[in-house]
């Protein structure tokens, strides 16, 4: 993907990154996929791929480990990490950032096989105050791709930006999408608006989001000022015994402890933000990496981190030479944790996490693919629209879930009219068309019948007299690949015991397909 | 005074308007068991979760490999909280059982069966959880003692002839059969599916035409909704 593209990337329904020819357009995100692309009709959509993205920038922090060991890597692409004693070490935030900059370029241009690194994956450093200011200072549209906020002047720095940044990915507000749309109705357009209100009245209408937010506009880290002391530390450690060479293995026993983790935080009424991830080989060798959170870390974020630090050990050039024997989960950071109300009707219920209990059940029965879900794709075959997927294949969120891709409803010529067959065979059983006398019915390649139709005769369905029957529609599709072209004509049969089937004709050979059941 | 507790037997499960007249509380009661017949079975079974898949219901399909998500989302169904069994093997009533702990609705396919003590337990836990089960087709071979009996007794397609026109819609009869409270006859009419895809109440005074021009079906006498109701022993 080049920056000259019209894409976004899209997560959870909702765009999360542009490429600049797509700003053009007024896409801005945060916005829904809908609203992207009714703004530009041919944009193409990304999926977002945390587990792709966070593999492929393994190299940039392993580059960046040389300036600092204190590294946080959210997704999407960015890190952080605290500059105190960097800085004063390289002589100044200026120098600092630049060394930064010095170092990933190096990293991309040998990634990329170029001498020049793109000008849209150049990288951007910003230093400030707080983590909201300094991902601001990074991502905001200036010329240099250094930008030093002054420490004290954050406020100033953050008035004149727009309110949607409090919606940006790397904001803790970042689902609040509500409160942004309230401030906007009600006039406030700028961050600097925000900072003006009154704290009183903030917390009074919008309650401690309302407050966040105006915390953050005047660029106070509310994480550094919540910072909780953990009464006892929170970490899990189990030696893999015997050691092993499968990531999954590793993973699975790093599930155990990142439920246990999660459920010992709770019932302190924490959550975790920053988690510590360490995995040790019987060589000695050692991964360890710190993982943020946006929000709050779930038992299945932890797992993908340390499935996604394993992969990017793997095939980095530090690759360990030793089976992994040691997985370690010490949690750096939390907050206190304000809990989350379950939702309505759209959002996720309790219900889910119950139908999702028992689902994994039945996957721990019959085996992962047992229990499927649906995901429509185009086509003028009932096989081509019909998928099912296995539900592990589909995130374990059940906000996920329920995000199935929209049907594509773009008008396929000589798909099959509504209404469909409800009962769709999954393997076309055999059948015989015969007309009065009980010659078999066939059509020429012109679509010529000789005979007409008027006896079904089905080994599963049995005899039958046909009492109605539409057809036939042709169907010619990959014609020119010899190996995977199809050539059938289509009918539909209305039985005498009020059935009716769709079946198929394809080399003088009658296949049923489906049924109106 | 504590609230009178409320028996999962009192509380129902949604049922679209078209389908509500087959049931006595207007809903699929939490916790019984629907027996779906006929030449439509399928549809009216997927049918009977629509309004439970708009709630933020989760439905289940145990055994119906054929199932069909495009014509069921077209019937009105919201597919995004409905998950398939679709080869239980010899574990069905494992799988059913773990499943009436996590879905409300749960639709058995025609070729699952149960042993016995497998469908007591089930049914046991159906009435502690609030989980219904409809099958599709006899619900004797799953060991279960359908609550409900519903069952198409006509069904006729328009649009088709003998060489031209297609399937465009379907006309429906369904048939009540139940027990206790559910025992007098019900018969409701609808379009499964009309000419969208989609159910819908079958309106008298709106009769498609070319109904009574369909030759091969003008000698039944069909849908004469006004005949007395005979019951069925």
């Amino acid at each position: 993907m080049t920056c000259d593209q019209l894409a976004v990337v899209v997560d959870n329904d909702r765009v999360v990154d542009i490429t600049p020819a797509a700003i053009g357009y007024g896409i801005t995100l945060g916005i829904r996929r809908r609203e992207a692309q009714k703004l530009c009709a041919d944009l193409q959509v990304v999926l977002n791929d945390e587990e792709l993205s966070v593999r492929r920038f393994s190299s940039v922090i392993e580059a960046l480990e040389s300036v600092t060991p204190r590294i946080e890597i959210t997704t999407g692409g960015r890190c952080s990490f605290p500059t105190r004693g960097p800085s004063r070490y390289f002589g100044g935030d200026q120098a600092l950032a630049q060394t930064v900059v010095e170092r990933t370029v190096r990293v991309l241009s040998a990634m990329f096989e170029t001498d020049e690194v793109p000008s849209h994956i150049y990288p951007k450093v910003g230093v400030a105050d707080s983590r909201f200011v300094a991902a601001l200072a990074a991502t905001s549209e200036t010329s240099s791709r250094i930008q030093v906020v002054v420490s004290g002047r954050s406020a100033a720095f953050l008035a004149p930006f727009p309110i949607d940044v409090l919606v940006a990915k790397e904001s803790p507000l970042s689902e609040a999408h509500d409160l942004v749309d309230v401030f906007r109705r009600l006039g406030l357009r700028t961050l600097g608006d925000i900072s003006s209100l009154p704290n009183q009245e903030l917390l009074a209408r919008f309650g401690s989001p309302g407050l966040l937010a105006k915390q953050l506009a005047q660029g106070i880290d509310s994480r550094a000022s919540l910072l909780h002391s953990i009464s006892n530390v929170v970490s899990e450690e189990s030696e893999i015994d015997p050691p092993t060479d499968h990531v999954e293995t590793a993973v699975f026993v790093a599930k155990a402890f990142a439920d246990r983790i999660c459920q010992q935080l709770a019932a302190e009424g924490l959550a975790c933000v920053r988690i510590l991830v360490e995995v040790e080989t019987e060589h000695g060798e050692i991964s360890s990496r710190l993982w943020r959170h946006e929000r709050r870390f779930t038992p299945t974020d932890i797992t993908d981190r340390v499935r996604w630090q394993l992969e990017g050990w793997w095939k980095s050039e530090m690759a360990p030479t030793g089976s992994l024997s040691l997985v370690r989960l010490v949690v750096n950071e939390t907050i206190p944790d304000s809990g989350y109300q379950l939702g309505f009707w759209g959002e996720k219920t309790a219900n889910d996490e119950r139908a999702i209990r028992s689902f994994t059940r039945i996957q721990g029965l019959l085996g992962p693919d047992s229990v499927t879900v649906v995901q429509r794709g185009g086509g003028r075959r009932l096989a081509n629209i019909e998928q099912k997927v296995p539900f592990v294949a589909v995130n374990f969120d059940p906000n996920r879930v329920v995000n199935l891709p929209e049907s594509t409803d773009a008008p396929w010529p000589g798909r099959l009219p509504v209404p469909l067959p409800i009962a769709v065979l999954t393997q076309a059983k055999k059948l015989e068309v015969v007309d009065d006398d009980g010659r078999l019915v066939r059509v020429s390649g012109r679509g010529h019948m000789e005979r007409n139709p008027a006896y079904f005769k089905s080994e599963c369905l049995g005899a039958h007299l046909i009492i109605g029957w539409g057809g036939p529609w042709f169907l010619d599709e990959r014609w020119w690949d010899s190996a995977k072209k199809i050539r059938q004509a289509r009918f539909q049969f209305l039985l005498d015991n009020d059935t009716s089937h769709l079946c198929v004709i394809e080399n003088g050979q009658w296949w049923l397909e489906a049924s109106y059941e | 005074m504590s609230p009178p507790a409320i028996l999962a037997q009192h509380r129902t499960l949604p049922v679209v308007d078209e389908l509500a007249g087959l049931f006595t509380d207007g809903g699929i009661r939490q916790g019984s068991t629907i027996e779906v017949t006929g030449v439509a079975a399928t549809s009216l079974a997927s049918a009977l979760t629509i309004a439970v898949s708009h709630f933020g219901g989760w439905v289940a399909t145990v055994g119906l490999p054929t199932f069909g998500p495009s014509a069921a989302s077209d019937l009105g169904i919201k597919l995004s909280r409905w998950a398939f069994v679709d080869h239980p093997g010899d574990q069905a009533g494992v799988v059913i059982h773990a499943l009436t702990a996590g879905v409300d609705l749960i639709l058995v396919g025609p070729d699952i069966k149960l042993r016995s003590d497998h469908g007591r337990k089930i049914v046991a836990r159906m009435r502690e959880r609030g989980a219904s089960v409809i099958t599709v087709g006899k619900a004797a071979p799953c060991n279960l003692r359908p609550d409900l009996r519903l069952r198409v007794t006509q069904a006729m397609w328009t649009g088709i002839e003998l060489g031209h026109g297609r399937l465009t819609s379907r006309k429906v009869e369904i048939e009540r059969l139940g027990r206790g409270a559910d025992s007098n006859l019900r018969r409701e009419l609808v379009w499964l599916p009309n000419k969208e895809g989609r159910l819908n109440a079958f309106n008298r005074k709106n009769k498609p035409v070319n109904l009574s021009q369909s030759p091969h079906r003008v000698s039944k006498r069909l849908f004469d909704i006004d005949e007395p109701v005979c019951r069925a022993s």
